[in-house]
């Protein structure tokens, strides 16, 4: 399902050429669907075939590890008002980027996890790069990462409760003290854009 | 201890073999504060002597939680604040992101801006590699070259600040070109808003400069016998564990992996410009400093040929004061000094992003440090921590 | 003069010597290493140069706190400094820096000055073990090693200068370098012993002197960025400015013993004993300055080697080549 109102052909990539290799990959992982926008193939898989989706894209060529993260749709935050508010959703989005060493080819390879049961299959069997991306994802999100044995937390102290990057975790300094965050500061007396303007080269 | 036990005399070959000592291995804390840890890491070893039989990295000293913090600050904001990622290259920190929010948004920078983003991200690329000259043979046990390497470097940093104001966070990219100049006031507006005077010819006489340290890194680190052999067979990282671990940058090229997001990807514009990436195939600690001595080179080279064809026109494209970015998912990635620095930035629309999930290179070439160290001793420990030219902010977040 | 007064006066010169020479090596190193690294070094202390900074060092440290690390073995901590001074301060009794200008110029000098040298990697080993940290034993141990591994190319090499010399004694090896090798019409002309077969002597010698004063590129036993300080990791205050003492003075006593062993000591060819009576201190000090300027030199310039690497190099290449030198040497001296 590619998304055509987007033209990416703002970095110059052919978005056609994009949305075949998108379509080619995702053929060969057995991804549900993807996009193709601005240059980032996004595929979209089940949770039960997350590990093999994977293992399928490592063997098409995308033999990199890049990251892995997670991506929290539950718009619970209060602080941060400016997010379009109308995606409260129940779950997360699982997130690995695979990328090859001859050429520009690259994949993020998603799913969704529910937050009633955050858990998914460990890639430490495919890259063991990724065990400290899912020791973070785990402290970070509360996600458990089923077959990681080393799941303490990487960054926070060992004492440190809760899960900082969901969206129901307050930041403190933001409670305390809210200007400069969502709240932007006031426009100045000149719409006008001068930089711009007075830009010209020399 | 057969004889003796057995209350019989001990024979003299007997003897020999009752000495054996049964030596347990210690547990050695290395950091948070240690000299050659470049700031606070923590490496937990299991040491039998000399031997270091595992180890673990404890990270986190200096984590600060940008992923967190970026989600209730404007686009504008977080430039700001992600030039600390990576301090020794506070600039090249900015564009990846700067450039997936332009193509979010559909804004193009004007060419000079897009050129002015490639010599000061090459510069800085000099100033980070300059940095890893001087502190790599100082944890050998040289310190000249760290003299040697630290005032070359104030060359670079000079011109940057004389750019963008800043030695080290220049916070210089603006969605859509870059800032106008330091010092810009009403009166020389036409002058002040682009690069400062004699810029062009500061820069070609930085690139004569430093051509002539590389030269002189080569006559004094390169072939010294010691320090090839303390750095030549130590620290291997194969072109499989690169992979595995998502090694990148001069470390992952080091190894035979011959990738470069310049040679690959436009996010700058590097096609217009004539360099190699420098590749090395055995993967030891000398490997990761010559090709880092080598990317020198090559960025000089690329400094060279973008100030002399350096284009005119504006440094900034019409962006709207308030800057709403549509909806939609990117990742753009970058070469910065340490590797592959990505943003993966999530738009619900706005002016703020819902989530960025930073990618940043020494995390994961950090990563693979435990494997390193298969019967290393504690020298070649401090060795390949040193090749590995990681940087706790980028590490750490 | 009574004993005692003569006794008195010995002690202060060998300890004015020591302490004051000290002080120079430690200054020049802060300059040459300086001026190496397109440094200025120190310029305020003192006035000109900044020559009063290394007594500035000394008196700034002597304010600090003096502390004993919790878990210490207090008394072995608290005496390796003096152990480390004491094997140092040793070897200047039986330096002549002119004929008659030396404390006790004992038969066996040459024996006495390797050995009671090699008790300052005593006192280090007493340090890395009573501080109650892994970093200071690591250290500790390393200079053991180092000493096993040293000692004997150094005793070996000096062995060698015996046999050349007949005598066992400093002034005598010294005196040994003044007999005529060849004469050029009326001139008899003496050389030192480095011009007269002992090059890879001196050589093999100086190498392991290096290692035993851990300094770079043998400093292990230190290795700043690897045991953070090594043995003196846990000093402060007085005890510390000890052992940095102790390392200039070594590095000084060193030199002596080399000069005196290749370099003639206080002879220089084509003075008359007369000349030499007078100027021979000065001689002999420059001497040892060139050979501290070239510790200097080496230590501003090279990386660091490993453990294993130096003892390789110790095992594999010095020792053979030290008793290579000895059989030549012997040969030589029962051939002519």
């Amino acid at each position: 399902m590619t998304d055509s109102q987007s033209e990416a052909a703002v970095d110059g990539t052919d978005h056609n050429a994009l949305a075949d290799y998108a379509a080619s990959v995702a053929e060969a992982v057995g991804a549900s669907s993807w996009t193709a926008d601005h240059g980032t193939v996004r595929l979209m898989v089940a949770r039960s075939d997350w590990v093999s989706a994977v293992q399928a894209a490592a063997s098409t060529g995308l033999r990199f590890f890049s990251f892995l993260s997670a991506i929290d749709w539950a718009n619970e935050v209060e602080v941060g008002e400016g997010i379009a508010g109308d995606s409260v959703d129940e779950r997360y989005e699982m997130l690995c980027r695979l990328s090859s060493t001859a050429n520009a080819d690259a994949v993020h390879i998603i799913t969704s996890v529910s937050k009633d049961d955050a858990s998914i299959d460990t890639l430490t069997g495919i890259f063991a790069g990724a065990a400290w991306h899912e020791r973070e994802a785990a402290e970070m999100f509360g996600i458990d990462f089923v077959g990681n044995t080393n799941l303490k937390k990487l960054y926070l102290p060992d004492a440190f409760e809760g899960h900082p990057l969901r969206k129901n975790y307050p930041l403190l300094a933001r409670e305390i003290k809210p200007w400069p965050g969502t709240v932007d500061v006031e426009d100045k007396p000149s719409t006008t854009n001068v930089e711009a303007e007075a830009g010209a080269s020399e | 201890m057969t004889a003796a036990d057995q209350g019989g005399t001990v024979h003299i070959s007997d003897a020999a073999v009752s000495v054996e000592l049964d030596t347990p291995g210690m547990t050695l804390n290395i950091g948070p504060q240690h000299p050659s840890t470049h700031g606070v890491l923590r490496l937990v070893a299991r040491v039998d002597g000399e031997r270091v039989s595992s180890l673990e990295p404890v990270i986190g000293y200096m984590h600060r939680g940008y992923e967190k913090l970026v989600e209730v600050r404007n686009y504008a904001q977080i430039i700001t604040l992600i030039n600390r990622i990576d301090w020794t290259a506070g600039y090249a920190n900015e564009v990846p992101f700067v450039v997936a929010v332009e193509r979010l948004t559909d804004i193009e920078a004007p060419e000079r801006a897009q050129y002015i983003r490639v010599i000061l991200t090459e510069m800085t690329r000099v100033s980070a590699h300059l940095l890893f000259l001087s502190s790599f043979p100082l944890e050998l046990g040289a310190s000249t070259p760290l003299m040697y390497a630290v005032r070359d470097r104030e060359y670079v940093l000079e011109l940057i600040e004389g750019v963008t104001g800043g030695r080290f966070h220049p916070n210089f990219n603006r969605v859509g070109g870059v800032k106008p100049v330091a010092g810009g006031g009403s009166t020389t507006k036409k002058q002040s808003q682009d690069l400062p005077a004699g810029f062009i010819a500061a820069t070609n006489a930085m690139v004569e400069r430093l051509r002539g340290t590389c030269i002189t890194f080569d006559d004094l680190v390169s072939g010294n016998e010691v320090f090839l052999a303390r750095t030549k067979g130590v620290g291997f990282i194969t072109a499989e564990q690169v992979h595995q671990y998502g090694i990148s940058g001069p470390n992952a090229r080091a190894s035979g992996v011959g990738f470069d997001v310049r040679k690959h990807e436009n996010y700058l514009p590097y096609d217009k410009f004539d360099f190699v990436i420098p590749t090395e195939t055995d993967g030891d600690c000398y490997a990761r400093y010559a090709v880092r001595l080598a990317e020198i080179r090559e960025s000089l080279n690329i400094i060279e040929q973008a100030v002399n064809d350096l284009p005119g026109g504006p440094l900034r494209s019409k962006v709207p004061r308030i800057l709403k970015v549509p909806a939609g998912e990117i990742y753009v990635r970058g070469e910065n000094p340490k590797g592959e620095m990505g943003y993966y930035i999530v738009s619900e629309g706005g002016r703020i992003p819902y989530r960025v999930k930073i990618r940043t290179a020494s995390y994961s070439n950090l990563a693979v440090l435990p494997e390193l160290m298969d019967g290393a001793l504690m020298p070649d420990l401090v060795a390949i921590l040193g090749s590995l030219d990681f940087v706790l902010g980028d590490v750490d977040r | 003069m009574s004993f005692a007064v003569l006794l008195t006066i010995k002690v202060l010169a060998v300890l004015g010597l020591m302490i004051g020479g000290a002080l120079v090596v430690i200054f020049a190193e802060l300059k040459i290493g300086a001026h190496m690294q397109n440094r200025m070094g120190p310029y305020f202390a003192g006035g000109r140069f900044g020559w009063a900074q290394p007594l500035a060092d000394g008196l700034k440290f002597m304010q600090k706190e003096d502390l004993v690390p919790d878990g210490a073995d207090e008394r072995v901590y608290k005496l390796a400094p003096y152990v480390v001074l004491m094997g140092t301060v040793g070897v200047f009794v039986v330096l002549p820096l002119s004929p008659r200008f030396v404390a006790r110029d004992l038969d066996l000098g040459a024996f006495y000055a390797l050995a009671i040298s090699s008790l300052t990697t005593l006192g280090v080993l007493m340090a890395g073990w009573s501080s109650n940290n892994k970093y200071s034993l690591i250290g500790g141990l390393r200079a053991a090693a180092q000493l096993i591994a040293y000692e004997l190319p150094l005793v070996l090499a000096v062995v060698a200068v015996a046999i050349q010399a007949g005598t066992l004694s400093i002034s005598g090896i010294i005196e040994a370098q003044a007999v005529p090798v060849f004469t050029i019409g009326e001139l008899n002309v003496a050389l030192p012993y480095i011009l007269t077969g002992q090059i890879i002597g001196f050589a093999i010698f100086f190498i392991a002197s290096i290692a035993e004063l851990s300094r770079i590129p043998f400093d292990m036993p230190i290795a700043e960025s690897e045991l953070t300080m090594g043995f003196v990791t846990e000093y402060s205050s007085i005890r510390f400015t000890m052992f940095f003492l102790a390392e200039y003075a070594g590095m000084l006593s060193m030199s002596a013993l080399a000069t005196a062993f290749y370099l003639g000591g206080y002879q220089l060819p084509g003075l008359s004993s007369t000349a030499i009576e007078v100027l021979g201190p000065v001689i002999f000090i420059s001497k040892v300055f060139l050979l501290s300027f070239v510790f200097i030199w080496l230590r501003w310039t090279l990386p660091r080697f490993r453990e294993d690497q130096l003892q390789s190099l110790a095992w594999r290449w010095l020792i053979p080549a030290a008793l290579l030198n000895i059989a030549i040497t012997a040969t030589f001296k029962v051939v002519f």
